[in-house]
């Protein structure tokens, strides 16, 4: 294969439109807000893309094997709800109970969730809906009104400078890398080493063929639920960063990022049909949806039509995209003779 | 040695019995042909050797011990491995991916990717050289899926390698080194089982055939022994004695033009396409798989809007940009993919017949249910549809009898110019010889002309007056009536430019 058809390629390709639309949202924030550039404007912008970020991840991951998680959102109330109610105040101790407890949690609802996709074979949608009324049921019994206790140090997941008895080093580099960024990366971590498995691979699989998949001798629904853990894995990260940020839990902070995990999941080129589709893009998209919302706040656009131009602008993305696969498909670039 | 012994094998479905006591016989380093028409109970009985489904009554001996397998994979363990008629691949997993999946083999926790890349390679070379195994599989044509399908049975080192209907989407050359392969594996001790309905595969490479006719054997022949006879063949087939084309003279008499199709482009699937189409001739469409013949038939049809080039329709100027612009002229479809393009697999035969109708803009506003029943009856009548009643769900048909549904939902129409794309793939020898029938004779009487795309020689040979080859997107070489033979087909499609 030579340069230019390489170049070619990777043109034609659709992720190379998100790529387009990402380096165009960046600018657009960029000109429109003051300071893009300064440390804190950064920081800021991290932390407040790192939940949708985190979420996108998960539930990609979900939508990759074929699933859909209606539940993401009362998931991570929940998890914050658990976080919360174990932890004592002045008990240093009670952070790392309260982490062992949620993580269990986390395990939990990935597996409740696994059992009614991949072994009782429930549409997706119908389960996660449902299961997303328990974890709110329970939420809410743990935590009727928005509020906890949190041990000090668990604001290191949020700002390690504001942990008193952090260690200076750890605070300065605290201040370099934001710990928001930390849990990114630990997330990107956690798909890089699953994409590189057996499990990787299956959940691409039964995502695009499960039929073939099964008689390839593939344990369809036990790589379902584990699709689902990673899900529940991306979300206890999220509510490790909700809890270090907000010091308290909160039943219902959850329910907005459902729907939006699953746009953006998307707008990054995750089919809805399973199989097909990066996480890492997911994460892209999670990038162009987050900067979308900055643009509308920034752009002066009354409040009234905020949420408004927010739908146009996410429409506008995907269709995009999708003319630009379809545009470059006619002018005969891939040469696919079916 | 005999590998593998199915006795008396029972299975129904519902009401219908698929096998009735049927047996095979498979021997070490012996190609096994299985034959019969559509619903004759071959995959059915494939599909119960490897554990897809279980049988009602009779008995599986394999390595001489009894056995019952419960799913594939359980099969596939013990050294049987299937290629299945559909299509089983992972679409959105790359060639190489498909043919290890399931078996990967890890270095510490990660897959080991260069591994699995060079096994691919060494069996995907053997059967077509030069397919590279990181693409994609949504990004093969039709016959190269099939490659990789049969790689991925023979990955597994099977002892025996059951192969229902390999050749269906291969093209000749594809053909002869998946036989090469076959041959290979039979001479390392292999028992092969061999599914095919066109005829001289069967008689070029099986050692011995077993015939099934409604779930029974009706022969078992040993070619070593006796001679390899089509016509006896086709008659234990169809259970009637008879040939299994149709007899047609070709005509060569001047006559009007019906379509008219100048300088057509679609990006790099059809490049400057012109030909005339004559009428109540047959012309054909030839060539390798996948050099622009399926594009072609469907921008007839009107499936893409970005083509290029005029079409005249009895010298008038036509546009086919949508497929009811070319449904309004007449030009009708009978698409490659029936399950996938042609039919509502799960809706009934009633429903499917009428359905082009409803959408005419002459349709009364109540449907008139009662008519249409009639006009349908008539239908399943004349292309002798084998069907209980017109309610019937149309998946419950066998697939030549499919395959009539979807040439039968155009009968109520006057057809100008009826599209045929591949229509015999996957139709055995009974169903192929109604539909050709009925498509001669129609001819005959000047209803209409037809362009054929067939990716198999011998049906173009058989019916075509006129024959264009096509290699990368265009038309290099146009045949007439006696110059169409194999040997001309096969030199000028391979052609090399």
């Amino acid at each position: 294969m030579n340069k230019q058809s390489f170049l070619k390629r990777f043109i034609s390709n659709p992720d190379f439109s998100r790529l387009l639309i990402l380096i165009l949202m960046f600018v657009l924030t960029a000109v429109l807000q003051r300071n893009f550039f300064a440390k804190r404007a950064i920081v800021r912008n991290i932390d407040s893309f790192t939940p949708l970020i985190l979420m996108t991840m998960g539930q990609a991951v979900v939508i990759i094997s074929g699933g859909l998680d209606l539940s993401v959102g009362p998931a991570l109330s929940l998890m914050t709800c658990v976080l919360t109610s174990v932890m004592r105040e002045g008990v240093p101790i009670s952070g790392l109970h309260a982490l062992v407890v949620a993580f269990a949690a986390a395990m939990a609802i990935g597996m409740v969730n696994g059992i009614g996709i991949g072994y009782l074979r429930i549409p997706p949608v119908i389960v996660t809906f449902a299961t997303s009324f328990i974890w709110l049921g329970i939420a809410l019994f743990l935590r009727p009104t928005p509020g906890g206790e949190t041990v000090d140090w668990f604001q290191a997941f949020y700002r390690i400078r504001n942990v008193e008895t952090a260690p200076a080093f750890l605070k300065a580099f605290g201040e370099t890398i934001p710990p928001s960024l930390l849990l990114v990366l630990t997330g990107c971590l956690l798909w890089w080493i699953v994409s590189r498995t057996r499990t990787g691979r299956y959940i691409y699989a039964v995502g695009g063929n499960s039929q073939s998949a099964y008689e390839t001798g593939i344990n369809t629904a036990w790589v379902q639920m584990k699709a689902c853990m990673i899900n529940s894995a991306f979300i206890f990260l999220a509510a490790l960063f909700f809890v270090g940020q907000n010091r308290s839990g909160d039943a219902r902070m959850g329910d907005p990022l459902t729907l939006k995990a699953i746009a953006a999941a998307v707008v990054g080129g995750i089919a809805l049909t399973g199989g097909r589709g990066s996480v890492f893009f997911a994460l892209i998209g999670a990038l162009i949806f987050s900067f979308v919302s900055k643009i509308i706040f920034f752009a002066n656009i009354p409040n009234a039509y905020q949420t408004l131009f927010g739908g146009v602008i996410v429409i506008v993305a995907i269709a995009a995209s999708q003319l630009y696969t379809l545009s470059s498909r006619r002018s005969g670039q891939e040469s696919k003779l079916t | 040695m005999t590998i593998l012994e199915a006795r008396g094998i029972r299975k129904h479905f519902g009401g219908v019995v698929a096998l009735d006591g049927a047996n095979l016989t498979c021997k070490q380093g012996k190609i096994t042909g299985l034959l019969g028409a559509n619903g004759s109970g071959k995959s059915t009985m494939s599909k119960i050797i490897t554990g897809v489904y279980s049988a009602d009554a009779g008995e599986i001996t394999y390595n001489g011990r009894a056995v019952r397998y419960h799913s594939p994979n359980e099969a596939k363990q013990a050294g049987i491995a299937m290629v299945f008629q559909n299509m089983s691949l992972v679409a959105d997993l790359t060639v190489c991916q498909n043919i290890v999946l399931g078996a990967e083999k890890t270095r510490g926790l990660f897959l080991d990717n260069k591994a699995a890349a060079q096994l691919s390679k060494e069996i995907v070379d053997q059967l077509l050289p030069g397919l590279d195994v990181r693409r994609m599989v949504h990004e093969l044509n039709p016959g190269e899926m099939q490659v990789v399908e049969i790689a991925k049975a023979i990955s597994t080192n099977p002892r025996l390698l059951i192969l229902d209907e390999p050749t269906a989407a291969l093209e000749q050359a594809q053909v002869k080194s998946l036989f090469d392969t076959m041959r290979r594996l039979v001479s390392k001790g292999v028992a092969i089982v061999f599914t095919s309905h066109r005829l001289w595969e069967v008689m070029e490479i099986c050692d011995e055939a077993v015939i099934f006719r409604n779930g029974r054997n009706v022969a078992d022949l040993d070619f070593s022994r006796e001679v390899k006879d089509p016509e006896k063949i086709v008659s234990f087939i169809t259970g009637e004695a008879g040939k299994a084309t149709v007899e047609r003279t070709r005509r060569k008499e001047n006559r009007e033009i019906v379509l008219r199709v100048s300088n057509m482009n679609y990006g790099s699937c059809i490049r400057d396409v012109s030909f005339d189409l004559k009428r109540g001739e047959i012309l054909g469409i030839g060539g390798l798989a996948g050099q622009g013949q399926h594009e072609l038939m469907l921008a007839l049809a009107g499936s893409y809007s970005g083509v290029t080039g005029e079409v005249e329709l009895h010298g008038k100027k036509i546009r086919l940009n949508k497929p009811a612009s070319a449904i309004r002229n007449s030009i009708l479809l009978v698409p490659g993919d029936r399950q996938l393009e042609g039919l509502f697999l799960g809706h009934s035969v009633f429903t499917n017949l009428i359905f082009p109708k409803l959408g005419l803009k002459a349709q009364p506003l109540f449907t008139p249910e009662k008519k249409y029943r009639r006009e349908s009856e008539k239908i399943v009548d004349t292309l002798s549809i084998v069907t209980h009643n017109l309610d019937m769900p149309v998946n419950s048909l066998s697939g030549g009898n499919q395959q009539k549904v979807v040439v039968g939902k155009w009968l109520a129409f006057d057809t100008n110019v009826l599209l045929l794309a591949d229509p015999a793939k996957g139709v055995d020898v009974g169903a192929k010889r109604d539909l050709y029938e009925y498509i001669v004779g129609q001819v005959a009487e000047n209803r209409m002309s037809v362009v054929l795309y067939a990716s198999d020689n011998e049906e173009l040979i058989e019916y075509c007056d006129r024959l264009l080859i096509m290699y990368e997107g265009r038309i290099v070489a146009t045949m007439e009536g006696e110059e169409i033979t194999d040997d001309a087909i096969v030199a000028t499609s391979m052609r090399v430019r």
